[in-house]
């Protein structure tokens, strides 16, 4: 016969202190996991989750992104015309060279940042149909020294509003638009692609993207043995004349945030790991005075006919009740957080990226499971203490 | 009386060792935010004011023009100028991430004195043109290094003419007494650079000119007076004292300490939650005990003292033992930090910081139950339960 869960949800309810500060203590330890969770779960949804598989990057042999990738510019022209894969639009094929560096500016509350600069040609918005909205202003003309701004960097960045002016080298750029994505170029500066080759007196583009065919293989170069043979990327990293490395924008994003996610799990995991040691020994120490106080009330049980494994049983749900409670509490100290945009720098570029703590429905199932786990591994040990005991031991000790 | 706190400590073994490491996690934990925090900022405390740094005014990314060094070196006050590339290859897998750098091998030496070498170290690197120094951390991780001498490096932003990967021959190692000149990187020499890349496209720029400047010499003239020199391009310039330099670094990183901060408060509440709940089961199965200590004519405060007192041990135990462990897993953690993060390292105030959080901690979660011990009423205690 199984004790009534009651019993143990009442008894939670009559140490209304010892309950209450085991639940916010262990509260605060799942508000932590959760929240670094939350920044992964932004980074990651910003950034690898908006990458197209119909847009392929042209980099580059050897290089790892898009700062140590440079091409001569009548060679990433010639790579345009080479690749029939790419398709054409009303003006030709829809690809576009652009260059990318980032540029050290004063952040609005003190000290500064590296802002990704990107210059871009016309195609840019043609391949990028629907994807980049102006929200306000225009968009630069081309061949002049305007630049738009991403609408991340209007309130964190000085000097990126509509009617600002940017000073890059000896040339001054002005702000004539600000424009949204729901990716990583949010957070950067667009603007023309000879211009800032200029200002910069660089010869080529870092980069190539193209709007591909439906139906083109592109291939993973970074792919265990390589791309797959027979698919552009393969073709293309032998090629004589223009070797490249080409992948699609998706894998390319995904390679980029690799190194920040990859700190980001690991300070996670680490945190949640140590900090999960402190909440345990917590949750133990909660559910032993829990059980020492109601040592008669065991005694009374087992005399009265109750099996060991049942009792086991209730006080090894009344630890994870008692954590899951941690965990709810620990939930809505992180939901604040949820959409509070912040930067850091992004270890593959060194320059910053803007993204949102993101609380889901992932990262709280998460944060529930984390506390599940504490509430398990606090309640066992204490559990198997109080079902050992036997009826006129527990009856004595009172 | 003491020895009353001591056999009330000794009666729950359990409880009072549970809370004492938990308690001592948390400090670990503490010690170990805290130590990034300070990490980076040792490197701006000990980056020099009398050093300069020149810049693209656009961002490192950017280069200088190689000429800016002859005409940099006339600035009165400056006494040596090294140049600095920033080289961003790697060793036989992007996962082997470290800096390297191609420098002025005679320069080096003289504007970076805190950089130490072994006197054939230094001749080696003087006078063949590809010899490197690398870090003392870094050959530790490679030790591969030094027993043959050799290190392919692939250069994934200047490329090898020929394909294949640079390969450099180790000159030594170098030591760096300074928190802002880490351990990590390999130096080589501008000279091979520029030779090997000749006609290769675009001729390689300069990342950074570092100087080192006369004793006594107006900073603020030299730097003016730099800035202004190439106000009108081709390329425009920033000068900056080292500290500034390094400055700029620390405030790339975002809210990265913010975060810090927030996750060690968060931690803070945690332990001092957990330690107050403790001493609150301790409080109560010792009202009894406090009734019949008041009953015997010892005073309020003996009460009071008693249970605070275990809980300062119970914290500072725990205090000791968290202390003891970031400091024994101070040199794994710097190895597994390695490659993001070189440098790491606990300051001695940190320690000190930790220890007095608990005790803090221990006051605050021993105050609540003495408090209450205290106030009660002897007849009232003796009536409780006792444990």
């Amino acid at each position: 016969m199984s004790i009534p869960l009651s019993y143990n949800l009442r008894s939670l309810f009559v140490r209304k202190s010892a309950t209450a500060l085991t639940v916010l203590g262990i509260g605060a330890t799942v508000a932590i996991f959760a929240g670094v969770l939350a920044l992964q779960q932004g980074f990651v949804t910003m950034l690898s989750g908006k990458g197209r598989e119909d847009v392929a990057v042209f980099l580059r042999p050897g290089a790892t992104g898009e700062t140590d990738s440079q091409f001569r510019r009548d060679l990433g022209l010639k790579l345009i015309k080479q690749t029939p894969e790419i398709e054409q639009g009303p003006g030709g094929p829809l690809a576009s060279m652009e260059c990318y560096f980032a540029a050290l500016k004063p952040r609005m509350d003190g000290g500064s940042v590296n802002v990704p600069m990107r210059g871009v040609q016309p195609t840019t918005f043609e391949i990028r149909e629907g994807e980049i909205r102006i929200v306000e202003g225009r968009n630069f003309t081309p061949g002049a020294d305007e630049v738009i701004v991403g609408r991340k960097l209007t309130d964190r960045i000085q000097n990126c509003r509509v009617g600002d002016v940017l000073q890059l080298n000896t040339t001054p750029y002005k702000v004539v638009g600000v424009f949204d994505h729901d990716g990583g170029f949010a957070s950067e500066v667009w603007g023309d692609l000879d211009r800032f080759l200029a200002t910069l007196d660089r010869y080529g583009p870092n980069r190539v993207i193209a709007k591909l065919s439906p139906g083109t293989v592109i291939g993973d170069p970074e792919a265990e043995g390589g791309a797959a043979p027979g698919s552009l990327s393969a073709r293309l990293a032998d090629d004589t004349e223009v070797p490249a490395k080409v992948m699609s924008e998706k894998q390319f994003l995904l390679s980029q945030t690799r190194m920040l996610g990859g700190v980001l799990s690991f300070l996670g995991l680490a945190l949640a790991s140590v900090m999960g040691i402190g909440a345990v020994l917590t949750a133990i120490n909660t559910m032993l005075a829990a059980i020492s106080a109601r040592t008669s009330e065991i005694g009374i049980l087992l005399s009265i006919g109750y099996r060991p494994f049942p009792i086991f049983i209730a006080f090894f749900l009344e630890s994870i009740v008692l954590c899951l409670l941690g965990g709810v509490a620990g939930c809505l100290m992180a939901l604040p957080f949820n959409g509070i945009e912040t930067g850091t720098m992004n270890g593959n570029t060194f320059s910053e990226v803007a993204f949102a703590f993101r609380v889901d429905a992932q990262v709280l199932t998460q944060a529930v499971i984390f506390s599940l786990v504490l509430g398990v591994l606090g309640g066992l040990w204490p559990a198997l203490r109080a079902c050992r005991m036997t009826p006129t031991q527990a009856l004595r000790r009172a | 009386m003491f020895k009353l706190v001591f056999k009330n400590l000794i009666s729950h073994p359990i409880r009072s060792g549970i809370t004492a490491v938990s308690v001592g996690v948390a400090l670990f934990l503490i010690c170990l935010l805290t130590s990034i925090v300070t990490t980076l900022q040792s490197g701006l405390e000990a980056a020099s004011a009398t050093r300069l740094v020149v810049m693209s005014s656009i961002s490192l990314f950017v280069d200088i023009p190689l000429s800016y060094q002859e005409r940099i070196a006339k600035v009165d006050g400056i006494k040596n100028i090294v140049k600095w590339q920033w080289f961003g290859g790697y060793y036989q897998d992007q996962k082997n991430f470290f800096a390297q750098f191609a420098v002025d091998p005679d320069r080096m030496f003289e504007v970076y004195p805190e950089v130490k070498v072994d006197e054939a170290t230094k001749q080696k690197f003087l006078t063949q043109r590809n010899a490197c120094i690398v870090g003392s951390q870094l050959a530790a991780e490679f030790p591969e290094w030094v027993e043959t001498g050799k290190i392919p490096i692939t250069g994934a932003l200047f490329p090898h003419p020929s394909g294949a990967a640079w390969d450099f021959e180790l000159a030594g190692v170098y030591r760096s007494e300074a928190a802002n000149f880490d351990n990590r990187t390999l130096f080589f020499r501008w000279d091979l650079f520029e030779e090997t890349l000749k006609g290769e496209g675009e001729a390689p720029g300069v990342g950074v000119y570092v100087m080192n400047v006369e004793p006594g010499a107006d900073i603020e003239r030299m730097r003016a007076e730099i800035e202004g020199m190439f106000e009108n391009g081709p390329a425009t310039v920033r000068c900056d004292t080292e500290s500034e330099f390094t400055r700029q670094f620390i405030s790339m990183l975002g809210d990265i300490p913010m975060f810090l901060s927030w996750i060690g408060a968060g931690v803070l509440v945690a332990i001092l939650l957990g330690a107050i709940n403790a001493m609150l089961m301790a409080g109560r199965e010792q009202t009894h005990d406090v009734g019949i200590l008041k009953a015997l004519g010892f005073t309020d405060g003996a009460a009071f003292g008693l249970l605070i007192t275990q809980s300062l041990i119970l914290c500072v135990f725990g205090g000791v033992l968290g202390i003891a462990l970031a400091a024994a897993l101070e040199a794994p953690i710097t190895l597994a930090l390695g490659a993001q993060f070189p440098g790491f390292f606990i300051k001695d105030s940190t320690y000190l910081a930790a220890a007095a959080v608990s005790l803090v901690v221990g006051l605050a979660a021993g105050a609540v139950p003495a408090w209450t011990a205290l106030r009660v009423n002897c007849v009232e205690a003796l009536r409780a339960k006792g444990a």
